[in-house]
């Protein structure tokens, strides 16, 4: 075994070598912040506040988690994104699963123009619907509540285009094959193809899962009730003026329970992301 | 039996009937929203005020002992990211503002202007708060068109927080123990390159990058000392001025000449100054609280070494200073009388709690907590004193005072920092401000 990897690195081409040392230096750089907020979150405030490089030295104390867990509210808000994340990539699956279909196997009335309406969101950023959209939430009651901070989400243009691009790489004598077998529509769609697409499933519910729970501005002026903050404007809050300087380690102890589900899934799923990155999952 | 089992019915009944025509106990709920962060850990559940610190413990534990005294009301607490104003815009925008929120004086304009904030005088007047009870500076902050809008509970201001052990290592210690602070700035250059000279440190230390607020105040400080009214009209900023350029040409040649520290942020300033990286902090009355507490420990630069006073006296004339100022603020909703009657308690409350919030480091908002031996006991206000009577505030009609805040220091620091001719950085600074208070 160990033979093997000496072999490895030996049979190596120079550019190879290269291009390994960059990945361990990018790696590195994008580990540094992350080893540094952990880093943080085991030293004592005051002595953060004094020299914030004391994280290089003795002593360590577990006081941060033991505040987090007995007094802070960031479990309420850990559990409110949970809440939107899952819930928004549930609705986002079904809808462009349905969406991506209707687009690639359907023949409807105006099927081409719908289609070029649904990318023309992709064009449009929030920046743009954020004053209107707030408007309508607030006619429709829904600030401070969990429609509210999953709805927005649903109008994906991206899933849409993904998943009628994958149902069109589908052969569709699969389809005709399924048909001869008497399956109907739904059938097919349900048994057939849905299983097909899992890899472009898991690409979407990825990407709508941490956008969602990444998400700070929609939150920040939707959900304005504390038991309602989402775990990013939930943290934000607890920043005193002229952030960081107080309270520093109890911060980064909040940050590190925030960033638990998102790291659980790049653990579970980094194969789906390394494919979606990649580009790949659009065949 | 059969009459005594109706008759027992009939108590019964009756008991059921009484108890529910009886009122339940109701609490009158407000909600109050606030900035400074939280602070659960250490104060989540303290009520006894006096042995809270800083901003946060401060206030965390004044709320905590209101609703302790008042089982009649219940004051539910929105903390939000500092400042704080998208959120309520947004909240204003749907028709669900907090009862009561903290807001700067200088943001009182913005939102009394568009009609969304109540004047509180009826309020204040019903829960026995006197206007005359504030400081000059604390009503002139929230005084808009003749009414009041805010409860007033500070004044802050820049300030330069002083190593004293440095600055006797560079010779710069009066007779009495006090530092020698300049008078000129050819005497502030002069002393700062002695301070560099004998310690090998530099003089200032500022946060320069990603940080905005810290040259726009003392921009105008420095501009209310050499007299020029640079808000002469309330919609349009005159920088374009020899004054204005001046003062930018100061900070340039302390810049220039390695007499401050570089490329830091705010917490990056805060931490080095703990850290002995220089003679003298430019930070607020915030920090003075902490600063105190950390000379008073053994084993470290500022021990038995701190002293803090009002930015020096550089371009001659009168005292002159700049201020802003927290306050408590209502938005406009439907309230019902014991709501409305439960916001005056609260905000009696905090006026008459100010001396605790005074403890912060800030200027008293209650002229009688001003005058107060309790308050002029704490530590080094004896030195910062005089802010409070020659402060003043941008004129109160002026929109928009963060957003030029922005403006300004990134103009500033642009200029500062090299990557801007100060003419015109200068008028970059005034277009900016000008198109944006053209276009309210």
């Amino acid at each position: 075994m160990a033979e093997t990897r000496v072999q490895n690195i030996v049979g190596r081409t120079n550019s190879d070598r290269i291009i390994l040392a960059l990945t361990i230096l990018a790696a590195l750089v994008l580990l540094i912040p992350i080893m540094w907020v952990v880093g943080l979150s085991f030293k004592l405030n005051n002595d953060l506040k004094i020299d914030p490089n004391s994280v290089f030295r003795l002593p360590y104390t577990l006081k941060n988690y033991i505040d987090v867990i007995s007094s802070s509210s960031v479990f309420r808000w850990l559990l409110n994104s949970l809440i939107v994340s899952i819930g928004s990539t549930i609705c986002i699956l079904i809808l462009s699963s349905l969406a991506g279909y209707g687009f690639a196997r359907l023949n409807f009335p105006y099927k081409n123009i719908i289609f070029i309406i649904v990318l023309f969101g992709l064009a449009v950023p929030e920046q743009a619907v954020i004053v209107a959209r707030h408007q309508i939430f607030s006619f429709l009651k829904l600030h401070n509540s969990y429609p509210g901070l999953i709805l927005p989400g649903l109008s994906a243009s991206f899933g849409v285009f993904l998943m009628t691009q994958y149902f069109k790489a589908i052969p569709k004598e699969i389809d005709e094959a399924a048909m001869l077998d008497n399956a109907s529509r739904f059938r097919i769609f349900w048994k057939v193809l849905l299983p097909l697409t899992i890899p472009a499933q898991a690409t979407l519910g990825i990407f709508t899962f941490l956008g969602a729970f990444n998400d700070y501005w929609w939150p920040l002026i939707s959900a304005t009730k504390k038991e309602m903050y989402t775990i990013t404007t939930g943290i934000a809050s607890m920043q005193m003026n002229f952030a960081q300087t107080e309270g520093l380690g109890f911060l980064m102890a909040q940050a590190v329970f925030a960033g638990l589900p998102t790291l659980l899934v790049y653990l579970f799923f980094q194969k789906y992301i390394v494919t979606a990155v990649s580009g790949s999952a659009v065949r | 039996m059969t009459k005594f089992i109706k008759g027992l019915v009939l108590a019964a009944v009756s008991a059921a009937t009484l108890a529910a025509a009886v009122p339940a106990y109701a609490q009158t709920e407000i909600t109050v929203q606030r900035f400074f962060g939280t602070c659960d850990a250490d104060f989540g559940t303290n009520t006894d005020v006096s042995k809270s610190a800083g901003e946060c413990g401060i206030i965390t534990s004044q709320i905590n002992k209101f609703n302790a005294d008042n089982p009649d009301i219940k004051v539910t607490v929105n903390s939000v990211e500092w400042p704080g104003y998208d959120q309520l815009t947004a909240q204003m925008a749907s028709g669900e503002p907090p009862d009561l929120v903290t807001m700067h004086e200088s943001v009182i304009s913005d939102y009394q202007s568009k009609g969304q904030l109540e004047p509180i005088d009826d309020v204040l007047k019903a829960a026995g708060i006197d206007p005359a009870a504030f400081t000059a500076a604390g009503r002139d902050g929230v005084t808009k068109d003749g009414k009041i809008y805010a409860l007033p509970i500070d004044s802050h201001a820049i300030l330069w927080h002083i190593n004293l052990n440095l600055f006797k290592q560079a010779d710069l210690i009066n007779a009495d123990g006090t530092p020698k602070l300049p008078t000129s700035v050819d005497e502030l250059i002069a002393e700062a390159k002695q301070f560099k000279e004998k310690t090998g440190k530099p003089f200032l230390v500022q946060a320069t990058a990603n940080e905005k607020a810290m040259f726009t105040r003392a921009m105008y400080i420095y501009l209310n000392q050499q007299k020029s009214d640079y808000f002469a009209d309330p919609t349009k900023i005159n920088l374009t001025t020899p004054e204005a350029k001046k003062v930018v040409q100061m900070m340039k040649d302390i810049y220039d000449q390695d007499l401050t520290t570089k490329d830091q942020d705010y917490p990056a300033m805060v931490a080095g100054f703990a850290n002995g990286d220089g003679g003298v902090e430019v930070n607020g009355t915030w920090v003075i609280g902490d600063l105190d507490t950390l000379s008073k420990q053994e084993g470290n630069p500022l021990s038995g070494g701190y002293t803090v006073y009002p930015l020096p006296q550089l371009f001659g004339g009168e005292p002159s200073y700049y201020s802003d100022g927290h306050s408590w603020a209502m938005p406009k909703k439907d309230r019902s009388p014991e709501q409305l009657a439960a916001i005056g308690k609260f905000l009696k409350f905090m006026a008459d709690d100010d001396y605790d919030w005074s403890r912060t480091g800030h200027i008293p908002g209650i002229q009688a907590v001003l005058d107060s031996a309790e308050f002029k006991a704490l530590p080094h206000r004896d030195t910062i004193l005089s802010i409070a009577s020659i402060a003043k505030a941008l004129p109160s009609a002026v929109q928009r005072q963060f957003a030029i805040q922005d403006i300004l220091g990134e103009e500033v620091a642009s200029a500062v920092t090299g990557q801007k001719d100060i003419d015109a950085a200068l008028a970059d600074a005034q277009s900016r401000i000008n198109d944006l208070l053209a276009n309210l």
